[in-house]
């Protein structure tokens, strides 16, 4: 089975959601994925957010991107990855720094998508094994 | 095929995913293909540009036959055979 391993660096909400479309082509092909959460992406999987959604590309703004998403039916990121890991073996793993850097210590401070923490090394080794390796 | 011989094909399961853009198509058309038995045909009716090349390649990786496309009016219709 094709393995896929993401590096997730960024809590904006165009990256995520193009992470989500990534997962979705690897859901229809049945891969084998890990998610890895880095530094400030930690944020977004969080448990009752308090932060302000942003954009990583300021040509659109938030209001303007979800419009432009909701006008063709597509997904928020949140909704993608949940569809998506019901569809396949997808594992999300929320690096301890990143964890920490948001706030987080705990499993529990996380929403339930949230698989487990991990090391660097762990997310190297992933890395060096998969198939596919995206970092955004 | 031609697409008189697509249009005449009965799916077993016809997928409207028009309202979608990509990837909703597909992820549509890999729900549904779970629902119907081998050899049934599966007609997926989308109108995103990417899903029209999409779908034929992720059928053939799938062991499943692509068997044509038909354009219509703002849409198409991709017709499928479970493998």
């Amino acid at each position: 089975m094709t393995k896929m391993v993401i590096g997730l660096s960024s809590c904006s909400i165009d990256k995520l959601t193009g992470v989500g479309v990534m997962l979705s082509g690897a859901a229809a092909d049945d891969m084998d994925v890990e998610v890895f959460v880095l530094v400030n992406a930690a944020r977004a999987f969080l448990k009752n957010n308090p932060a302000e959604e942003f954009m990583s590309d300021t040509c659109l703004t938030v209001a303007e991107f979800k419009s432009a998403c909701e006008k063709v039916s597509t997904p928020s990121w949140l909704q993608f990855f949940e569809m998506t890991k019901e569809m396949t073996n997808i594992k999300i793993n929320i690096c301890s720094l990143a964890g920490k850097l948001a706030g987080g210590e705990k499993k529990e401070d996380f929403i339930d998508l949230v698989d487990d923490f991990c090391g660097i090394g762990e997310y190297l080794d992933s890395a060096k094994e998969a198939d596919i390796h995206i970092s955004v | 095929m031609t697409n008189e011989e697509l249009l005449a094909l009965t799916g077993a399961k016809v997928v409207d995913a028009r309202g979608t853009a990509c990837p909703g198509p597909l992820l549509e058309a890999k729900k549904a293909i779970g629902t119907i038995n081998t050899g049934d045909i599966m007609e997926v009716m989308s109108a995103d540009e990417g899903t029209k090349r999409d779908i034929p390649k992720w059928a053939e990786k799938k062991g499943h036959e692509y068997l044509g496309t038909v354009e219509e009016s703002g849409f198409f219709r991709i017709y499928l055979k479970k493998g």
